[in-house]
């Protein structure tokens, strides 16, 4: 008798506890829901709009599908230019990319690893390169990048856009490292491998999803830069320089579609990151 | 070879051929005119011309940069008469180009402006706007009693306004005062003409001051919205304004879409009369540019009087050469085309010159304006002290740039006074 009161209670007990769970679980998916839809939802208008035609963009009340008017992107890609900026903007980000984690890699490492004189101020230092605008930079920038002829090149371009992804590279490497045990790197020297090696087969694997979040922050800062694009390009201007300042003086519906050629190729750009991203944050690979 | 192949690969980048001018210009910058500029302005030009438009900023510094490191790649510069100032020390001397224009020479108040008050010509005045009114016909029924829409006065413009607001229930008149708007001009060559005839001089004085009550009233019933538009087409055209006022080239989209929807009429008219300010744009050359013969060649081309005709489609921008113009033109130039010329030529126009001799205080002398109005009529802050304070601003920005008065200020020995 007792067993059976007993068996009730804890029936009531796991009946409680599930309820519990169910309301958990209810939260998570609404606030999931709710942050999934705050960065779809002005990507869904976008793309709405930059689909439609001019009359609708301009009318009220707004469409929430797509008509399918080719009309305003078909303009984009007819427009002089176009392709040979996306292509330029593409090569100044993967230059950026490369230059960024090439540099910045080895410093976090160092930060993480080595100990040395003036170690914290090289860590407030490296963010120094943020701290002034690029209006400023600008044109001491130009005029020795026309003195030494890296001037109108991508290459001069991803130098710039690298030192201002840099912080974030050594920074966010560095913490990365941090958080790999330096035990299994001991292992490694132990079993027979050399630094270097130890550091290629044991730290490299577990670092990747780090190094291509900052890699992908390299390349958005590239991507996304404007002023000093423009100001040290004339006949490689990439996309952001090209379209950017003429999109904000332009009809709404122009600036809808340029919008949508602006961010497509970041986002296929982190889509085809995004196994490296999501091991980082525990999820399994897919 | 491997200058030729092996660096641009390196370098990711491709080299200019020598013989193409680049055009950098501030203006015809939104993506449609810039498609215009080179598929139906520049595509018959004798030569190569690579048409590259900017946003100001990055058009200064690289200017600047390239004058500064003794090497320039620019050919042909296309600026507002009130950006060249700050470019000027950069410019070539071109006095020779404008005896080879007889279309844009003849036209002496505007190749004057073009020496930006020194001994030389600096540019080559291109083309020119100016800013006028523009309305939904559905605001037409509200208009005060008697009043005529092209001749309109601001106490008329003022009851105007209070019907929308009373019949829609919402404000309905619009003013560019965003961020890029062009606001300062509103104040500069329209408001502070019309009621006080003076620019600069009566900065503060007993019209001045009414003039601000009566605009701060006014605001009462303009959109709050306006502290965000920038290009008046687009409140326009989506119906949250239905008057509004500002750069012909600022309007011209709502005229195009749906030109049976749009008026468009002169600014309205005060005591001292009908205050109104062209836009000039110009081209100059860059000191060193590459090609030399090349870029007078572009001027020359741009200043014919047919392809101004064709920049004049492109942009929006009316020629500067004496032109006829023909009956295809597309609708915003039809629309705003009778209402600017009623404008310059109303009983009482008032035409206001842009600032000149200003040089690089220009943007300080719009500034001050943009905070007057900001303290006044956006903060409700109190107008004898906001306009005291303002006016030692305004003296300030004269006497460091030691310019006289231009019209409607009447002429001085030296410089400008604020009294």
């Amino acid at each position: 008798m007792s067993n059976l009161n007993q068996d009730v209670s804890l029936e009531q007990e796991i009946q409680a506890a599930d309820n519990k769970n169910k309301v958990w679980k209810w939260l998570f998916i609404s606030s999931a829901a709710f942050m999934i839809s705050w960065i779809l939802f002005p990507i869904y208008l976008l793309i709405v709009s930059a689909l439609s035609s001019a009359e609708v963009v301009n009318g009220w009340p707004k469409a929430f599908v797509p008509e399918f008017d080719m009309e305003t992107l078909q303009f984009f890609m007819n427009y002089y230019g176009v392709l040979g900026a996306l292509k330029n903007s593409l090569i100044a980000a993967v230059f950026t990319m490369v230059i960024s984690i090439g540099l910045g890699t080895p410093a976090g490492y160092a930060l993480a690893r080595f100990e040395f004189r003036g170690k914290e101020t090289f860590r407030m230092m490296i963010l120094l390169t943020r701290a002034f605008p690029m209006p400023l930079l600008a044109l001491p920038l130009a005029v020795i990048f026309i003195n030494v002829g890296l001037d109108d090149t991508l290459f001069g371009l991803s130098l710039v856009h690298a030192a201002l992804a840099l912080p974030f590279a050594v920074l966010i490497t560095s913490s990365l490292f941090l958080g790999i045990p330096v035990e299994l790197e001991e292992a490694a020297w132990v079993l027979g491998c050399n630094r270097w090696q130890a550091f290629m087969k044991v730290v490299m694997p577990l670092a990747l999803p780090g190094l291509t979040a900052s890699a992908v922050f390299a390349f958005v800062i590239s991507w996304n830069e404007v002023f000093a694009a423009a100001v040290l390009t004339i006949n490689n201007q990439t996309l952001t320089a090209f379209l950017v300042q003429s999109l904000s003086s332009s009809p709404a519906e122009v600036k809808f579609a340029g919008g949508l050629i602006l961010i497509m190729p970041a986002i296929l750009f982190l889509f085809v990151v995004r196994k490296y991203l999501f091991s980082m944050w525990g999820i399994a690979n897919r | 070879m491997i200058k030729k192949i092996i660096l641009p690969i390196l370098l990711g980048s491709s080299i200019a051929s020598a013989s193409e001018v680049v055009f950098y210009s501030t203006q015809a910058n939104p993506l449609k005119e810039a498609d215009a500029m080179r598929n139906d302005v520049l595509i018959n030009f004798d030569g190569e011309v690579k048409f590259l438009p900017q946003e100001a900023g990055p058009f200064f510094s690289r200017i600047e940069a390239e004058s500064r490191a003794g090497s320039v790649t620019l050919g042909v510069l296309g600026a507002l008469h009130g950006q060249f100032p700050q470019i000027q020390d950069s410019l070539d001397s071109i006095d020779d180009v404008l005896g080879s224009v007889p279309e844009i020479k003849s036209n002496k108040t505007m190749s004057e402006l073009g020496k930006l008050g020194s001994q030389n010509q600096k540019y080559i005045p291109w083309m020119q706007a100016t800013y006028i009114m523009a309305a939904n016909k559905k605001a037409l029924p509200y208009l005060p009693a008697g009043a005529d829409v092209n001749a309109l006065t601001y106490d008329e413009l003022a009851v105007w306004a209070a019907n929308l607001k009373e019949a829609t229930g919402d404000a309905k008149l619009g003013f560019p005062a965003g961020e890029k708007g062009l606001m300062h001009r509103f104040l500069q060559g329209y408001l502070y003409p019309s009621f006080t005839h003076s620019v600069v001089t009566d900065f503060r004085g007993d019209d001045a001051k009414a003039m601000w009550a009566w605009f701060r009233d006014l605001w009462q019933d303009v959109n709050p919205r306006s502290t965000a538009y920038s290009l008046m087409q687009e409140p326009l055209l989506t119906e949250e304004v239905w008057v509004a006022f500002d750069h012909t080239a600022r309007l011209k989209d709502a005229f195009d879409q749906r030109p049976d929807d749009f008026i468009a009429f002169p600014a309205p008219s005060a005591k001292a009369g009908r205050g109104f300010m062209p836009v000039i744009a110009g081209l100059a050359i860059p000191a060193g540019t590459p090609d030399r013969a090349a870029s007078v060649e572009l001027i020359k081309y741009l200043s014919q009087p047919e392809v101004q005709v064709k920049t004049l489609k492109a942009t929006g921008f009316y020629p500067i050469a004496n032109v006829e113009l023909p009956a295809d033109l597309p609708a915003n130039v039809r629309i705003a085309g009778k209402a600017i010329s009623m404008q310059a030529n109303a009983a009482d126009a008032l035409p206001s010159m842009l600032p000149v001799g200003l040089g690089d205080m220009s943007g300080q002398f719009s500034k001050a304006y943009k905070d007057t109005f900001q303290q006044i009529v956006l903060r409700n802050a109190d107008i004898d002290q906001i306009l005291d304070r303002q006016a030692m601003v305004l003296k300030t920005i004269m006497v460091s740039a030691n310019a006289p008065c231009w019209a409607p200020d009447k002429p001085s020995d030296g410089v400008c006074p604020v009294n």
